[in-house]
C-alpha cells in the first residue's frame, strides 16, 4: 500500500463576536465528497438564532435544493440545552439535510463553547486551588455530576458528593 | 476578532481491501485530542480505538481516555450517533464523543467510495454519481442486529442530584408552605421508560417511589405521549395512588408543560400552535425549565437579566412558569421564579425525574384535594398552590 491518503475532511467552527449584542459563528465544510458552509447570528443575551445562511458546494445529495430557505426554520430558536431536538425536528433528519443540520449543531456548540471558554479563564493557576475550582463549578451544577469521566463516582473532583439514592 | 474556533480534520487511509485506518484530529481554544481508529469495511465495526490528549481542562480529563475502548465492536452505521454520546460522551468526554461521530461519519462515506470502486470492476462505465443516485451504494443489511455487546448494556446513570454540605432547604423563602403544611402534593413533571427513551425509571417504581415519599399525587408527562387513558385508571387502581396525565411538549421555545389537552404531537410544533390547541381543548400550559443553562456557565454569564428575560415572546402564551425544577440549578430556578413574578405568572414545581429516586425533589402544593384530571386543571387555573421543595 502506498499509504495515500483515500479520504480527508477539514472542519472548521469559528466564532466571531460582531458587537456586544451579536455573535456570528460559521461552520465550514471541505471533504473528499463535500464542500459546505453555514453561518448563524446569534442575539445576546437570549442567545437567540436571527439570521442563518448557507452554501452547499459540492454534494452527493440533491442538487438544486435551496438550503437556504430548508434553514430558515431555526430562526428564532435559542442555542442552549435541548437544542439539538429542536433543530432536528424543525430541519429534518433526511440524507439531503443531515449534513447541514449538523453544521447548525456545531455553530451552536462553538458559541457555548466560546462562553465556557470565558469561564475557564478563571480556573487558578496554583495547582491546589485548581481542583476545589472544578469541585465548586460541580457544587453549583448538579447537572455535570456524573456527565463525564473526570465528574464520575471516584473522580476526586466529586468526591464526598453522595448521591442521593434511596 | 475571534471569540473562539475549533477545527477537526479526519484523514484516511485504506490498510488493504477491507481495512480503513482513520486519524481524527480536535483542536480548538480549549481542548487539543486526537484518536486513531481502525474500521472493516466488509461490515463497518470498529476494530481498534485509541486516544490522547494533547489539551486539557480539568486534571482527571485523563481517566476519559481508557473509555475509548468500550467503542470497539460498534458498527458505524449512522444510528451509532446516540450510542456513542451516551457511552464515550457520558462516561468518557464530549468532545472525544464528537471527534469520535466525526470520525465515523467520514468513515462511512470512505467505505462508500470503496464500494464504489468495487462496483467499477462489473461496470467499468459506473459514475460515482450513478452509483449514490441509483441506490446502489446502500449498505447491505446485516445479519447480526446487536451494535456490541456493551452498546446494549444500559448505561447506569447515576442521578444528576448531589447532597453537598451547603445544600440549602429551597422551601424557606420560596413557599407559604413548610413541610408540616397541609394540603395536596403532586410531583406534575416526571418521566417513565420506556414512554421516555431518555428515563431509566418504570412507571410502577415511580408509584410506589412517590407513595413511600408522601406524595399525594403525580403527573406523567412524558415527552410527546399521551398516555392512554385506561392504562392511567388501571395504574390508579392498581397502586390506590393518583396518577394523573401530562404532557411534555417540544416547540421551537423549548418544552411545555401540557395538562388537559390530550392531542398526540409529534415533532417540534410552533408554540403559537400549541397554545391554540391548548385553549381549544380548555387545559393549561407550564413553560417547563425556562432558564436552564449550560454545564459551565449559567444566565449570568450571558447578562441576561430578569428584565430582558421577561420580554421573551413565549412568556405570552402560557398560563404559568415552572420555577423548582429537579434537573437545573438553584440560581436558575431563582431566576424563573423572579421573571414569573415580575410576570404575574402562576408558579409551580415538579422534579422533572428521570430516575425513581428523583421522584419528589420538588412538586406543587394545592391548597385543596385533587380527584381527577378535570380537577387539576381547574385547581391550576384557580392559582392556589405553590411550589415545594419536598424531599
Amino acid at each position: 500500500m502506498s499509504n495515500l491518503l483515500y479520504y480527508s475532511r477539514n472542519r472548521c467552527t469559528s466564532v466571531e463576536q460582531i458587537s456586544d449584542t451579536t455573535l456570528k459563528s460559521s461552520c465550514r465544510l471541505q471533504d473528499t465528497l463535500t464542500e459546505a458552509f453555514v453561518e448563524i447570528t446569534v442575539r445576546l443575551p437570549d442567545l437567540e438564532i436571527t439570521d442563518i445562511k448557507s452554501e452547499l458546494t459540492r454534494s452527493l445529495h440533491k442538487k438544486g435544493m435551496d438550503t437556504d430557505k430548508h434553514l430558515q426554520k431555526v430562526i428564532g430558536v435559542r442555542v442552549g440545552p435541548g437544542m439539538l431536538k429542536i433543530i432536528k425536528g424543525l430541519i429534518g433528519e433526511d440524507m439531503d439535510c443531515r449534513e447541514l443540520t449538523f453544521m447548525v449543531e456545531e455553530c451552536c456548540h462553538g458559541v457555548i463553547l466560546a462562553f465556557t471558554k470565558d469561564t475557564l479563564i478563571d480556573v487558578p493557576k496554583d495547582k491546589g486551588q485548581i481542583e476545589e475550582f472544578y469541585k465548586n463549578m460541580v457544587r453549583k451544577n448538579i447537572r455535570m455530576y456524573n456527565r463525564c469521566a473526570a465528574f464520575a463516582p471516584g473522580s476526586p473532583l466529586v468526591e464526598g458528593f453522595e448521591p442521593l439514592l434511596k | 476578532m475571534l471569540k473562539f474556533s475549533r477545527n477537526k480534520l479526519v484523514s484516511i487511509v485504506k490498510e488493504d481491501g477491507d481495512t480503513l485506518i482513520v486519524h481524527g484530529v480536535l483542536d480548538d481554544y480549549i481542548y487539543s485530542l486526537e484518536i486513531n481508529v481502525s474500521i472493516r469495511i466488509s461490515d463497518r465495526r470498529i476494530l481498534s480505538i485509541d486516544g490522547k490528549w494533547n489539551r486539557w481542562t480539568t486534571p482527571e480529563c485523563p481517566r476519559a481516555i481508557p473509555v475509548l475502548k468500550e467503542a470497539v465492536g460498534f458498527c458505524i452505521e449512522e444510528g451509532i450517533v446516540p450510542e456513542i454520546h451516551k457511552i464515550i460522551g457520558r462516561k468518557g468526554c464530549r468532545h472525544f464523543a464528537n471527534l469520535l461521530i466525526e470520525c465515523c461519519d467520514t468513515a462511512r462515506e470512505a467505505a462508500m467510495l470503496s464500494r464504489w470502486e468495487d462496483a467499477k470492476k462489473e461496470n467499468k462505465e459506473l459514475s460515482f454519481e450513478e452509483f449514490v443516485e441509483t441506490g446502489t451504494q446502500k449498505l447491505p443489511v446485516l445479519q447480526e442486529t446487536v451494535k456490541h455487546a456493551d452498546v446494549e448494556k444500559k448505561v447506569k446513570e447515576k442521578p444528576a442530584q448531589i447532597k453537598v454540605s451547603d445544600k440549602k432547604d429551597r422551601t424557606e423563602n420560596k413557599s407559604a408552605f413548610d413541610g408540616t403544611s397541609k394540603g395536596f402534593v403532586i410531583d406534575l413533571h416526571m418521566h417513565t421508560s420506556p414512554a421516555s427513551p431518555c428515563s431509566t425509571a418504570p412507571v410502577d417504581r415511580l408509584i410506589e417511589e412517590a407513595k413511600i415519599i408522601g406524595l399525594d399525587g403525580i403527573c406523567l408527562t412524558d415527552h410527546n405521549y399521551v398516555w392512554d387513558e385506561r392504562a392511567v385508571e388501571d395504574l390508579r387502581q392498581k397502586h390506590g395512588f393518583l396518577v394523573l396525565r401530562g404532557n411534555e411538549i417540544t416547540t421551537g421555545q423549548g418544552d411545555m408543560l401540557v395538562f388537559g389537552m390530550y392531542n398526540d404531537i409529534k415533532g417540534i410544533v410552533k408554540l403559537e400552535d400549541l397554545r391554540q390547541e391548548v385553549v381549544q381543548a380548555k387545559g393549561f400550559i407550564i413553560v417547563a425549565h425556562p432558564f436552564r443553562g449550560f454545564l459551565v456557565f449559567g444566565v449570568g454569564r450571558l447578562g441576561l437579566t430578569p428584565e430582558k428575560a421577561m420580554e421573551r415572546p413565549l412568556f405570552k402564551f402560557v398560563d404559568a412558569v415552572e420555577v423548582l425544577n429537579g434537573k437545573v440549578t438553584e440560581k436558575e430556578n431563582d431566576f424563573a421564579l423572579t421573571v414569573a413574578n415580575g410576570l404575574g405568572l402562576f408558579t409551580t414545581g415538579g422534579s422533572d425525574a428521570h430516575e425513581v429516586s428523583e421522584v419528589g425533589r420538588y412538586a406543587t402544593r394545592f391548597s385543596d384535594k385533587i380527584k381527577d384530571e378535570k380537577d387539576l386543571v381547574n385547581a391550576l387555573k384557580s392559582g392556589n398552590y405553590t411550589p415545594v421543595s419536598f424531599r
